[in-house]
């Protein structure tokens, strides 16, 4: 589709214009072998053109977005019988973030055997497209499939060094998801047994059929199973392992952002269909278990890629913490700490490619010349706001997370405000160890380490935490409008029911 | 005349016990055994055969989510018209399902193949064992402490300092 037809397009068109970031990563990542046989240079920029080429549909849709969220009935068939895309702020930042961070984090080519190269770029094109999918869609079985493709996409990725760790993390890691994908889909079976729909806005029509101790199994059973990528308590093992194996960019991609995209289905699952306290409850308890396992973890860990690796639980642990509160404010705390870690865990995890090995090393790191030392300031930086140090952003994510805590004012809520407080403790006695240890005088000189795209890539993402930190009142705005759309269950269900009357009448 | 096939054959199914509990407790119970044997076997390829059994639990269950007893299949009336059908959509769903998990299943053993390659066993406590240890030696850690999954790995033979020789460890993947 030429640029123009979509500048001409009134919203209806707009709206199915939707389905290109999702369908032509998807298609791009299908031919993309066949290219490379027939013109290896033009298969080598087709990923990221295509990326871009969607960067743009979403970037154009969303300045013409007149903020109201509408719904997209794909192929013309009116949802609930039909499949829709749901387009709110939310999905449409996440679809947006997803592609950016795509591009970003795009593996640069092996020098030697270019299909393998090519093979890397066709399964990132496959995860990219289907996380998009995963963010916008508004049908629990579409969510399912997408999530399986997303799966499918990041086992071929992890494997794709061709070392036996990596195959074993892969295979495990391919184990705990297919157990996962039998959870939601037996998660699914139940809803459909008890409501005959799986629209999710027509659950939320029936959320008193869900209301009940099979509701609740079948809650979690979807929130463990999508939760395999959300890096959700007792399914993220395979964490530590694949994220120490596979390589640092699709390390950063998997960490930074499609855990962020399965939070963001099973949130929708949650405000939707589950308004009861228990499913909130059960979020809770199964976040502070995360917190606890990830920090500790990460205190005990004795290399930089594991390490990250546990305090990525220990992060998401917080995030369904904040996301389990009610109403705006949870969701507003969830928004913000899933962005920040959205941005800061990549950085951390391309500043340690070179890092990676054991902390023990690191001694003297910062003072090997100019790169090594901006190296460490980056981290540095990324370390005071993940901890969350004013006035960096991180700061604010985690206050509006301490004062949602508060305010609920119940003993569990108070326990989880404790070991939130508890995990920060740890998580910056961990985080600067080893900052320090890497501006102590070196015992030995070493050669510089530091790729340069690597380098530039989180000197981007530290740049966007720096604006983060001077635009923090209108960020917070913004965020604020987020939480209201996505926290709104009965505005879902006017928007998906009113749009798919328009879709019938035409 | 499909439906003069489908009505008798109801009846007579349902004078023993409900046969919808009976696909209930089938399903449940190979949900059951696959979660199990995925969580308690050792062995590889038992892991995929027990995923397996345990995504049949799952579409079973999906598929009787929309069956009905006096019900025919959907579109298929032979030309009588109003006749209750058995819902589509759930059938169509674990159509899906289905072709995902072979897919799934496939990959699991690509990747069963190239493990036995590698590392000669096909034994998830000594897998585990050689991959800690390849993630720490790329880390550049002392892998001789006492940390590692002692006594459950073959001690490295003096000309392979890494320890990976396939003949040395290929007699627990071999024999099972």
């Amino acid at each position: 589709m030429s640029a123009s037809a979509i500048m001409n397009a009134d919203m209806g068109v707009m709206g199915h214009a939707m389905a290109l970031p999702v369908v032509l990563p998807l298609l791009a990542a299908f031919l993309l072998p066949t290219l490379n046989r027939i013109f290896r240079p033009m298969a080598r920029i087709a990923g990221p053109a295509v990326l871009a080429g969607c960067l743009v549909v979403l970037l154009h849709i969303g300045s013409h977005w007149d903020g109201q969220p509408f719904s997209v009935a794909l192929g013309g068939f009116a949802p609930p019988l039909g499949i829709n895309f749901y387009v709110d702020g939310m999905s449409l930042l996440f679809a947006t973030l997803v592609v950016i961070m795509g591009l970003l984090l795009w593996p640069s080519i092996h020098t030697g055997d270019d299909s393998d190269g090519i093979r890397e770029h066709a399964l990132t094109l496959l995860l990219i497209g289907a996380s998009v999918g995963l963010a916008l869609s508004g049908d629990l079985f579409n969510m399912y499939v997408f999530y399986e493709l997303v799966s499918v996409a990041s086992f071929g990725l992890v494997a794709v060094r061709g070392t036996g760790a990596g195959y074993v993390a892969g295979f495990r890691y391919l184990m705990i998801s297919g157990l996962g994908s039998v959870l939601a889909l037996t998660g699914v079976a139940l809803i459909y047994t008890h409501t005959g729909t799986l629209n999710i806005a027509h659950l939320g029509l029936l959320t008193g059929k869900l209301d009940s101790a099979i509701g609740l199994t079948a809650f979690a059973l979807i929130a463990l199973g999508l939760g395999v990528k959300a890096e959700l308590f007792p399914v993220n093992t395979w964490v530590p392992e694949v994220y120490s194996t596979a390589p640092r960019r699709i390390t950063a991609l998997l960490a930074g952002v499609i855990s962020k995209v399965a939070v963001l289905a099973i949130i929708r699952v949650l405000i939707l269909a589950f308004p009861g306290e228990e499913a909130r409850q059960l979020l809770l308890a199964l976040g502070v278990l995360g917190i606890i396992f990830g920090e500790l973890a990460a205190y005990r860990a004795r290399d930089m890629a594991r390490m990250l690796a546990w305090s990525s639980i220990g992060q998401l642990g917080l995030v369904f913490v904040a996301f389990s509160l009610p109403g705006d404010v949870g969701v507003f705390a969830g928004i913000a700490i899933a962005l920040h870690h959205l941005v800061i865990k990549p950085g951390l995890f391309l500043l340690a490619e070179h890092w990676g090995g054991a902390l023990t090393a690191l001694e003297g790191e910062a003072r090997q010349g100019a790169g090594s030392l901006w190296a460490g300031l980056v981290f540095v930086l990324f370390a005071l706001s993940l901890v969350g140090v004013p006035p960096l952003p991180g700061f604010w994510a985690k206050l509006s997370l301490a004062q949602g805590l508060v305010a609920q004012e119940s003993a569990w809520h108070l326990f989880a405000l404790l070991v939130f407080l508890g995990a920060t403790v740890v998580e910056a006695n961990y985080l600067f160890t080893v900052a320090v240890r890497m501006f102590k005088p070196a015992s030995k000189p070493r050669p510089p380490r530091h790729g340069v795209l690597n380098l530039a890539t989180s000197s981007a993402l530290a740049g966007v935490l720096v604006v983060g930190t001077l635009a923090i009142a209108p960020l917070g705005d913004y965020i604020q409008t987020l939480a209201g759309q996505s926290a709104d269950a009965a505005g879902y269900v006017t928007t998906v029911a009113s749009d798919a009357v328009e879709e019938r009448a035409r | 005349m499909e439906l003069a096939f489908s009505l008798p054959d109801a009846q007579t199914l349902m004078v023993g016990p409900d046969p919808a509990m009976v696909l209930y407790f089938g399903a449940i119970g190979l949900l059951v055994i696959g979660i199990a044997g995925l969580l308690l076997s050792r062995h590889l390829f038992r892991m995929v055969i027990a995923l397996a059994i345990a995504e049949a639990g799952a579409n079973l269950l999906l598929v009787i989510a929309g069956f009905r007893w006096d019900a025919v299949a959907p579109i298929v009336t032979g030309g009588v018209p109003n006749v209750p059908m058995v819902d589509p959509v759930p059938q169509a769903m674990v159509l899906t399902a289905i072709v995902i998990g072979v897919g799934v299943q496939a990959l699991a053993l690509a990747f069963v193949i190239r493990i036995r390659e590698t590392y000669g066993s096909l034994d998830m406590t000594v897998l585990k064992g050689h991959m800690d240890r390849d993630v720490d030696l790329a880390a550049g850690l002392d892998v001789l402490d006492q940390e590692g999954p002692a006594g459950e790995r073959p001690l490295p033979a003096a000309g392979d300092p890494a320890g990976t020789g396939p003949e040395q460890i290929g007699l627990s993947g071999g024999r099972s």
